[in-house]
Formats: C-alpha cells, structure tokens, sequence
C-alpha cells in the first residue's frame, strides 16, 4: 500500500500539498483497516514502518510526515478516550511533572472498538482536509480591502484561491514577482486576470523598487516550521526582508497540515535542489566546468518577518505555533 | 543530629550545604528542593496550613545561605507541589505520604533532566561549528559532550567570566574531553562575535516573558549575537522558571543579584557589582528545556499551567 504512494510521490504525479495530504490520509484509512495489529502500540509501529517508506521518496514533501503524525495524535486519543482516560493533553508540562503518580502511557491494551472510531476520525479528517480551501479563502474579506496593491510570489493554490475569493467583493490590484526561474508566477498572473482582478507582472529583481508602493504581501508557503518560520519557494526571504525595510505587513496563507515539528537548524533538515538547466543552460559550453551552479527550491525565512498566519483554524501570530503544534501533534511522534 | 525530631535552622542549612558539597555535579536547586523534601519528611505538624508556614520559613533560610534564582524558584515549586497535592487529599497522613511519594518520583525525574536536554539541543550543533558559550554551565557541559560522543567536529570559545572566573574551570573539563577550547577574555566578546556559528549559554533562572537570569555578561553577549544574526540558544532544566517578570535590569530583585555573604554584609548595595543580569527574551532564539525545544513565547505558557 505504501508503496504506491511512494511511487506516485517519486514521480510527481501528485500536485499540491492538498491532493498529497488527502493521498496520505487514505492511504492511513486502509493501513487502520486492513493492516494486521490487536492494540494500539502494534497499530503506531506498524504506521511508523509504513510511513518510513512515504517520506523517503520525497523528504522535501512535510506534509506526509504531519498527516502521520496528525493520525498517530488521532489514534492515541481515540485509546485514551476509550480506556475513560479523557483528554488531559499528553504533553510534559511542569504541572504533568509535579502532580502525576507515575508511568507513562501504556498502549497495550486491546479495545474491540479501537478500529472503528480510528477510522471515523480518519473520515473526518479527511472531510476537514476538503474544506481547507474554503475555509481560508472566507477569511481573505477581512484582510483585503479595495484599492490595495497586493504583492505575491509564485505560485501558491491557496494564495489564488484566497485573491480569487476577495475580488467577488472588493476590487483591488496584484502584482505577482514572477518567481524565476520556472516563472510559475506567470500563470498565477494569467489563472488572476480571468478572474477579472487587474494584474501585473514584476520580475524578482524589482521586488525591493516596487515595495513602497505595496499595502500587503501575501504567500504561501511549503512547510511552517516549528519556531513560526518558512520553508518557502526560493525568493521568499528577499521579499520577506523587503517587506520588513518598508514595513509592510507579510501574510502567509497555508493549511494546518503544513505546520512541521521540525527545527530549521536541526540536522537532518532537507534542502532540495533541481538541476541548474534554468539558471545556466548546458548550451553555455566551456563555462560549464569552471563555474558551480545550483538551483535550490526552498528558502527559510525567520518568524521575525512575518506578521501574520492565516490557516483554516484562523489567523494566528507567529509566535503561537508552538501552541498549534502542542494541539495538532504529540511529542512523541516529532521523530517518525 | 535527631533522626526523628523536626529540622531547625542549624540542621537544615548543615543538610543543604551538605548536599551541595557531596554531589557537585547537581543544580542548587534540586539540593534545595532535597533539603525541602528531607525537612518534609521530618515535620511534626498536623496540618497542611502549618506545613506551609514551616515551609516558607526554610525556603528563607535556604536563600540567605544561597541567595541565588535557582534556589528560590525551586523552593517555589516545592511549595506550589504541596498546595497542589494537598488538594487532592483532604486527609492529612494519606496527604503526607502521597507528597513524600511524589516528592521522590519527582526528584528521579529532574536528575534525568539534563540528559533529556543534552539529547535535543546536540542535533542543532553541526560539524564544523565554533560555538561561543559563557561561564561555566553543567547542563551545557553535558550537550558538548553528547555532541563530542556524537563524533561532531566543532570548537569551543568560553569567556573568563569575571569576578570568578568560572570560565577556566569549564575550560578545563572541555580539554579533557578532548574538545579544542579558547578562553577568551570578556570583552573579546564582540570581537570574536564574526567568527562564531551560535551562542549556548545555561541559566540561572527563566523569567515568565521567557528571557533568562545569568552571570553577568550573559546580555551583552545577547546584544552582540544579535547584532550579527547569530542564533543564541539557552539550555535550562524546567525547576528554573521562576514566576518573575522583569521589564529592565532594575526590576531583577537585589536579593537575586548579589551573593548571599555581600547582602548580609554590605553596606551600600549601590557599590557592590551585580553578579547576574537578565537578558530578554527578543534575543534568545530557542530554549532548550526537558519539557522540549521552547521559543521564548511558550515558556509563559507552561508557567501559567503550573500556577494557575
């Protein structure tokens, strides 16, 4: 079963963080219900081993390893509510540390029940995954009013939906960097003017000249690490400290399922790199052995530039996703 | 000393330096609370209101032996663990017995404390790192040497640390971990800023804001380490938060900031250098702690689930 995913993964087929996250979702739903285990100790092993397989094909792509651990966090309070436990938050806290009589949680226990309630949830969240959308864009009314010059980069599907949700009611400009060197910026600036919202198209090296004039930059982003910063398209810092020097407020739109428990300086954090075809061509010739060429995609950009997160949970601060984390994920899980 | 009669004053400093002198390697703090929990077992009332008062009475003479933050925020804790505790049980001996339990349970689970923290903060060293650290720290000391044993590359600056010199010390027990060690003087501190890759330091105490109590020198070194981008980590284990919140320097009570002979002693605090400065929290980049890696906005957060 993982497998195939792994295989659909290493070939690209799947397009978007949401189609990969609701992917994995269903993938979890038959693991739980299908997969050979009595209790739930067995069922998270068996999760982890599956799961192992999944990211390997694509370290870069996060949202795998948070809808695992979404459905690993899924799974334990399922047994804990069923062992009459209640929810008292499996986090270590120094309250939990003073006052609790002793051992840790025991997963041993089989409970007749366990898999039908672990696959209700898994269906909820995989209604929740459908709705994500929407429940960004609603939001976007609030924080675009008319007249605004918006400033965005790239690509992003919930940046689109979210301008495109915005311009039923206000009306407003956009100016799009294009994002070299794929330039998907491009079609983001042709899918906005069919929608009928006046759209321009800048290239990266005129951020920093055309930020005065900008009331907001919105992105999106790939992964939300877990002290509130960006692994985003490459560019995404530049104009991140653009905005910082002109004091524009910096809105990032993404889902719950990208929020990541990993560290930007931790060890095994992921860089990818695609070949460096766009940015030196192999038709230059001779210069090609004399010059290192790389083409990264992701870029980190640090909480302290950003203003605000907007997510189907709401718009949050950076400085509260530590909070998030502790409600989406358990710490256990951090390390598949 | 009577094994079964009450502690006074004599024997329970006598305890508490005792504890501090035997194991070293321990944090003031879990002495105190040890002392704490020693003077527990031995109390001769019969309520909780009267355990409280006899209490709060040690924990002041716990600080005028040592007057440092760690020692008052574990004694704090202590007390709030009674109250918390006694709230579950109304009987008083059943009480008694389930804080001695706990008392003991708790006091093996913070000895791990610094091996929890050793094993999170390492993965954020990389080889090939200059790392500059601050006095001398044991909770810091133990993740170079997890880092060492992780077969990590890096080198260590350390500051002298005036008055004491506590920097040498750690110096010293760095070399002998075969980890190359330059003692730097404290006011190379900016000048050796461009060289270095991150900044660990431990603390004395975690204020609520999320910034922290250290030796002085610690907030200059924040400044700079800013100045030039350079992450600054704190590791601290979770008996240090202390439930103050200071807005400058002034607001860090004087009872912490001088040692216990100096205010018994001086007769112008004004004269007498401060020992430990508070750093805040817009310079820290994480902390590490064994309730997890923290930003310095989660650390109110825990503090509130404890007290209120």
């Amino acid at each position: 079963m993982a497998t195939a995913l792994a295989g659909r993964l290493g070939r690209g087929e799947l397009r978007g963080s949401g189609e990969v996250a609701a992917a994995t979702a269903g993938l979890l739903r038959r693991i739980v219900a299908h997969g050979r285990w009595s209790n739930a100790g067995e069922l998270l092993q068996l999760i982890r081993a599956e799961s192992r397989r999944v990211i390997a094909a694509e370290p870069s792509e996060t949202t795998v390893g948070n809808i695992i651990r979404r459905v690993m966090k899924i799974v334990r309070e399922e047994y804990s509510r069923l062992r009459g436990r209640g929810e008292e938050g499996d986090q270590d806290s120094l309250h939990k540390l003073l006052t609790s009589g002793g051992q840790s949680e025991d997963l041993s226990e089989t409970l007749a029940p366990l898999r039908t309630n672990v696959i209700e949830a898994v269906n909820e969240l995989l209604l929740e995954l459908d709705g994500i959308q929407d429940n960004i864009s609603v939001q976007a009314l609030d924080h675009i009013h008319s007249n605004e010059v918006i400033m965005t980069l790239g690509r992003s599907a919930a940046v689109e939906a979210f301008l495109r949700d915005a311009a039923r009611k206000r009306s407003f400009q956009v100016i799009v960097a294009e994002g070299a060197p794929y330039c998907q910026g491009h079609d983001l600036a042709s899918s906005l003017s069919a929608a009928g919202i006046e759209t321009t198209v800048i290239t990266d090296a005129a951020i920093f000249a055309v930020m005065s004039r900008v009331n907001k930059v919105i992105i999106g982003t790939k992964t939300i690490l877990a002290n509130g910063g960006l692994r985003a398209v490459i560019g995404a810092h530049t104009l991140a400290l653009a905005a910082r020097h002109h004091s524009t407020p910096l809105i990032v739109c993404a889902a719950m399922y990208k929020l990541c428990p990993q560290f930007p300086n931790e060890e095994n954090t992921v860089h990818k790199f695609v070949s460096p075809q766009e940015v030196l061509p192999f038709t230059e010739g001779e210069i090609l052995c004399k010059v290192s060429t790389y083409c990264p995609v992701f870029d980190y950009v640090p909480p302290e530039l950003i203003t605000l997160f907007i997510s189907n949970i709401g718009g949050n601060a950076p400085s509260y996703i530590y909070r998030l984390m502790s409600e989406l994920y358990n710490p256990d899980d951090h390390q598949l | 000393s009577g094994d079964t009669g009450a502690m006074d004053e004599l024997e329970l400093v006598d305890y508490f330096k005792t504890q501090m002198r035997e194991n070293e390697d321990v944090a003031s703090a879990v002495a105190a609370i040890r002392t704490l929990l020693e003077f527990l077992k031995r109390d001769k009332g019969e309520t909780i209101q009267g355990l409280r008062e006899n209490l709060k009475a040690a924990i002041k003479i716990l600080s005028s032996v040592d007057s440092s933050v760690a020692v008052s925020s574990g004694g704090e804790l202590f007390l709030r663990f009674i109250s918390l505790t006694s709230l579950e049980h109304p009987d008083y001996s059943i009480c008694k017995k389930t804080m001695i339990d706990r008392g003991e349970l708790y006091l093996e689970r913070i000895s791990a404390s610094r091996d929890k923290i050793a094993n999170l903060c390492h993965a954020f060293i990389s080889d090939g790192s200059k790392i500059l650290t601050h006095s001398s720290s044991r909770v810091v000391l133990r993740v170079l040497e997890k880092a060492a044993r992780a077969k990590k590359r890096f080198s260590v600056f350390i500051t002298d640390s005036q008055p004491d010199s506590s920097g040498l010390k750690s110096a010293e027990s760095l070399k002998k971990l075969n980890i190359p060690v330059t003692v730097i003087l404290d006011a190379s501190v900016g000048y050796i800023m461009e060289k270095v890759d991150l900044l660990l330091v431990g603390a004395e105490g975690v204020v609520e804001s999320g910034g922290i109590i250290n030796k002085i020198g610690t907030y200059q070194m924040a400044v700079c380490a800013k100045s030039h981008n350079k992450p600054f980590y704190v590791v601290a284990e979770s008996f240090k938060f202390v439930r103050l919140y200071p807005l400058n320097q002034q607001d860090v009570p004087d009872r912490f900031k001088y040692t216990a002979e100096i205010l018994k002693s001086a007769k112008n605090l004004a004269e007498e250098h401060p020992t430990v400065d508070y750093t805040p929290p817009s310079f820290i980049t994480l902390l590490f702690t064994d309730l997890g890696v923290l930003t310095p906005s989660a650390v109110s957060d825990e503090l509130i689930k404890l007290y209120l």
